[in-house]
């Protein structure tokens, strides 16, 4: 009796380990990665959702900061070990197509006929090339300007001259102006005073992210560049830039005039030695910065004074941002295809869109989650208008540029840059060199 | 030296107190920003005694309040799993310690006392790898260890020196060249093999240096970094070092939250001051043979 | 056994002995020394031949390997950036081993005439002991220049604090001073291990002489610390042109490349750009450069050897 009775139990134990082991070999993992720590809990609750509707995939969210994700993701490619889905940006993706590393969703999507137009214009055909699909947008990104009100109000300026700014490259126009006058030295002059005295600048009109310009310089100088009436190249995929055009020359060798010969913009040294641009401007220490869309929701936990949001300046031939989108890829090393599909249909989708929208730190690639978003930054007092105004006027953005070889581009225009706004070399001449490399790169 | 007296002496013995300031005020200061409220640093940057002295940072750093807290408190919301990492870091050091040193050995006693063809050629070689610079070596491991998909593991951890450094190899054939060896050849006599005179005889007549090895080779891989940082990112394998520089890398830019860092670089620094209390005779007197690091 | 080796002639047992210290068992000696001939066939030997002909291609680790001759090589002589390798490690040699065998030896001396204690020793010896990472985030600290310690004390001083690792001027410096803190107590410690060597009568004969402490100084202790003052020069110049964890987790290269070091250089086009060919050929140039440096120290401080 005894020995059947544990012959039974070996029996039942051996049953229920298959039995939990099967169970659990049912369910499918699919391990997600995003950079934005912003965004976490939005993401968090979608995936939250998510697995209520599909039990049998369980998502896991990773995030890594910007400064390591794209290592850290190609070292995971090439180790076999990279996320089923990883949030991806325009600006990388064409390198891991041609590596072959993204699965082309086209199929999926016409399959499951999804509706590429319900996307804000044109972000879903970034993500294509040659009739393959590599990724459906999820949230998308302009520029404006945000300022410090109190800043603004000790320098006895009213917020609505901000509404009609001017820009030109010969002298600032109306905006260089106002960054005159929110610039101090140490006695108390400010920019428009005679004894300005721009060797004991206390606190600058604005800064720009030196380290991070690259080669689209997306917060930096694109905006007064295009609004200048240049252009980065002749279109997606092209194999050519204007890096040395005049219009972009001048255009930079304002903005290093303004930090080395004016003092109206924190030069390169301060900002390097302060740590960041972004750090400059929740110390005080800037009057007002060029940011872009997703670090609204960062200034206004930053800072502990008052921010407002306005248009970028008015430049000869108008206004224009860059216009920016994340999209999620597949990873083509990934063991679940479908589930990975599901996922990354979901987060595609007018549901997941809303919730993220809700948040308030991104606006979602949909209408409906752009009014979402809406809605919460109100809530939070915050009238981000500036940004939705741009992306919604005609010809007010341009395309983030698309080309290969941007790892490389990127070197080689941030060392020109760098020069240029240390100090050690004219945009004239640094420009003309870094031009002839980066075309040369698409000649190998 | 000339005899040194009044002036003299009292000039060497600033100079002493001066090199000790020098050396162990960073440490003071560590462990002093560590004790400081988050919020305080930027305002009171240089008072001596930790303003405010409170455990918060550890409890942040170590993980053990959740996300809002950990931000109200001032910091960035990251933890460092330290009892994770250091338990890697444990585990790496040992396995490398115990397999180099004794692998080592074996080779080193060969050296010493068997006649076989090619040997003095091969020591020859041994010894001439320290002279290629470790990073030409590192790529092609890396290549290596991703190629028998042994990356984030143990394994490939420690498998680059879990075998030998030509270091080990020379350092213990020198001294067991020295070792008398009218012992052996008596044991030889009595019919004893190879094998067992080592065991029994070469090994602990050898302890000393042996432990002195041991020691070094220990230090050594437990402040390895760049390695560990190639093919052991994953949290399951992640030595002390590594998680330091991801801890580093994650800190917001314009505002590092340096009492975390603080606390998180003396946590790791505890290790070693253990080490440094249990072994610190050793390791000053074993200092001659430390130099090829 | 021991019976009839009591029998046994003398001759015919040394011969045994002969043949038994020095015994032809190579199965047993091929035995002991196989885990380490498997360790660095695979580890030392194989990368470094597998390194030179990686070095001769083009490879992401992705894509298949495509081979391109001595292209690497040629590019390499005309990139700036490893010219400014070059140059900023070299700077950072000449910034690091000069002070910091200086420092070492006067802190040896120091020792030397004070007696120091086995505690005064060991905490000299502490910073070495720390990780380069660890190291390298409490100079992070301390030179921060809104509240670092010492910006705090220079802006009192003078009013404007020094960018010590944001500023292209002073980061080599900077980071060269960060290892003499870690190294110096390490290296007075091997310096004064090398001065216990010397013995106490020829200080005694020099002072009947009637030397002054100076000429003592550099006429006999300097000379006869000749031996250790070269080993730890040449091994410590070694060390420093492979620097990599200091800048790693304190300026990764920058600001604006001012250090970029050899081995930071080689790291980031392996691992962050994947260009394993190009970073391989980089190395293999290292590898060349260290024996040119090595072979040239060799001889300028044998030059001068009197002993």
């Amino acid at each position: 009796m005894r020995k059947s009775m544990k012959v039974m139990m070996a029996l039942c134990a051996v049953m229920l380990a298959v039995g939990v082991a099967s169970v659990s070999a049912q369910q499918v993992v699919i391990r997600y990665s995003m950079w934005d720590s912003n965004q976490l809990p939005a993401y968090q609750k979608v995936a939250e959702n998510f697995m209520a509707k599909n039990p049998n995939i369980k998502i896991e969210i990773t995030q890594v900061g910007w400064g390591d994700y794209w290592n850290d993701l190609q070292t995971s490619m090439v180790g076999g070990t990279a996320p089923d889905v990883f949030t991806n940006h325009l600006a990388k993706y064409p390198e891991f197509a041609s590596k072959g590393q993204m699965i082309d969703i086209e199929p999926m999507v016409k399959a499951d006929k999804i509706d590429v137009k319900q996307y804000l214009s044109g972000l879903a055909d970034l993500w294509t090339r040659d009739g393959k699909r590599y990724g459906l947008p999820k949230d998308w990104d302009t520029i404006a300007i945000v300022y410090n009100k109190q800043i603004l109000k000790d320098a006895g300026i009213d917020e609505k001259e901000l509404e009609n700014l001017t820009w030109n490259p010969k002298d600032g126009g109306s905006f260089e102006k106002l960054l005159a006058k929110l610039s101090l030295d140490k006695n108390g002059n400010n920019g428009l005073s005679p004894k300005f005295d721009k060797k004991n600048v206390v606190r600058w009109g604005t800064a720009i992210d030196y380290p991070n310009i690259g080669a689209y310089g997306q917060t930096q100088f694109s905006h007064f560049a295009v609004s200048n009436g240049w252009k980065f190249n002749d279109g997606m995929y092209a194999t050519k830039y204007y890096y040395d055009d005049p219009k972009l020359v001048e255009t930079i060798q304002w903005m290093a005039d303004l930090s080395r010969k004016k003092g109206f913009m924190t030069p390169y040294e301060e900002v390097g030695s302060f740590g960041s641009a972004n750090a400059l401007f929740t110390s005080g220490k800037i009057a007002l910065i060029l940011d872009g869309s997703w670090m609204i929701d960062f200034y206004s936990k930053n800072t502990n004074f008052p921010i407002g949001f306005a248009r970028l300046p008015i430049g000869p031939k108008g206004r224009k941002s860059m216009f920016n989108g994340l999209a999620d890829s597949i990873w083509t090393g990934t063991k679940h295809p479908k589930e990975a599909w599901q996922w990354v249909k979901y987060l595609a989708s007018k549901d997941a869109q809303d919730v993220v929208g809700s948040y308030g730190v991104v606006f979602p690639a949909i209408e409906s989650g752009v009014q979402a978003a809406l809605k919460a930054f109100k809530a939070r007092n915050l009238d981000v208008s500036a940004y939705t105004a741009q992306a919604l006027e005609k010809d007010g953005t341009f395309l983030f540029p698309i080309t290969d070889n941007a790892s490389q581009i990127t070197s080689i225009m941030q060392q020109a840059f760098d020069t240029i706004f240390l100090g050690q070399a004219t945009a004239a001449d640094a420009l003309k060199k870094a031009n002839e490399l980066v075309n040369a790169t698409f000649k190998k | 030296m000339a005899a040194v007296h009044g002036s003299g002496k009292i000039l060497l013995r600033l100079t002493i107190l001066v090199i000790l300031i020098i050396t162990l005020f960073p440490f003071y200061w560590v462990v002093r920003t560590a004790l400081t409220p988050s919020k305080v640093i930027f305002t009171s940057p240089s008072a001596f005694w930790p303003p405010n002295p409170t455990f918060d940072n550890y409890l942040r750093v170590l993980g053990l309040v959740d996300a809002e807290t950990s931000v109200r408190m001032g910091g960035s919301g990251q933890s460092l799993n330290f009892f994770l990492f250091l338990r890697n870091s444990l585990i790496v050091s040992t396995i490398i310690t115990i397999f180099q040193v004794f692998f080592s050995a074996l080779a080193a006693y060969a050296f010493a006392r068997l006649k076989f063809p090619l040997r003095n050629q091969l020591f020859g070689i041994y010894v001439s790898a320290l002279a290629v610079p470790g990073i030409v070596m590192l790529i092609p491991n890396f290549v290596l260890i991703q190629q028998l998909k042994l990356q984030n593991t143990f394994l490939g951890i420690v498998a680059p020196s879990l075998f030998m450094t030509p270091f080990a190899v020379f350092f213990l054939r020198q001294f067991f060249l020295g070792i008398n060896k009218e012992l052996e050849e008596a044991a030889l006599i009595e019919g004893a093999g190879r094998i067992r005179i080592f065991f029994q005889i070469i090994l602990p007549l050898s302890s000393g240096s042996i432990t002195t090895l041991s020691i070094i080779t220990f230090i050594n891989s437990w402040n390895d970094y760049l390695w560990p940082l190639l093919v052991g990112k994953s949290e399951q394998v992640r030595v002390l070092t590594v998680a330091l520089g991801i801890f580093r890398s994650q800190t917001p830019q314009g505002a590092p939250d340096w009492s975390g860092l603080m606390a998180g670089t003396s946590l790791a620094i505890i290790p070693i001051i253990i080490l440094f209390v249990s072994f610190g005779k050793k390791i000053i007197n074993s200092l001659g043979y430390m130099g090829f690091r | 056994m021991s019976q009839i080796s009591a029998v046994v002639p003398e001759v015919e047992q040394s011969r045994r002995l002969k043949r038994s210290i020095y015994s032809s068992d190579n199965w047993i000696a091929y035995l002991l020394i196989l885990p380490s001939l498997v360790g660095f066939a695979l580890f030392y030997a194989l990368p470094t031949i597998r390194g030179l002909f990686i070095s001769f291609t083009d490879w992401n680790l992705l894509t298949p390997a495509k081979y391109v001759g001595l292209s690497n090589y040629k590019e390499l002589f005309r990139d700036p950036d490893f010219w400014n390798a070059i140059k900023v490690t070299v700077s950072y040699v000449l910034w690091n081993i000069p002070l910091q065998t200086a420092l070492a030896l006067v802190f040896a001396l120091v020792m030397n005439a004070v007696a120091g204690s086995n505690l005064l020793r060991g905490l000299m010896l502490l910073p070495w002991l720390m990780p380069n990472v660890v190291v390298g985030l409490l100079w992070l600290w301390l030179v921060d220049p809104n509240v670092g310690i010492l910006n705090v004390a220079i802006k009192a001083i003078s009013g404007s604090s020094i960018p010590f690792l944001s500023s292209p001027k002073y980061a080599i410096p900077t980071i060269a001073w960060i290892n003499i803190w870690r190294h110096m107590g390490y290296t007075a410690l091997l310096v004064f291990a090398g001065l216990q060597t010397i013995p106490k009568e020829v200080y005694e004969a020099a002072s009947i002489d009637g030397a002054s402490s100076r000429q003592t100084f550099f006429r006999v202790t300097l000379p006869l610390l000749r031996p250790v003052l070269t080993f730890v020069i040449v091994t410590s110049v070694i060390g420093s042109f492979q620097v990599f964890d200091t800048v790693a987790i304190t300026t990764k290269g920058g600001p604006i490349n001012a250090t970029k070091v050899f081995n930071y250089f080689i790291y980031q086009q392996a691992f962050e750009r994947f260009r394993m060919g190009y970073a391989t050929a980089i190395s293999i140039i290292l590898f060349v450069i260290l024996v040119g440096v090595s072979i040239l120290q060799m001889r300028l401080m044998r030059a001068g050897e009197v002993d």
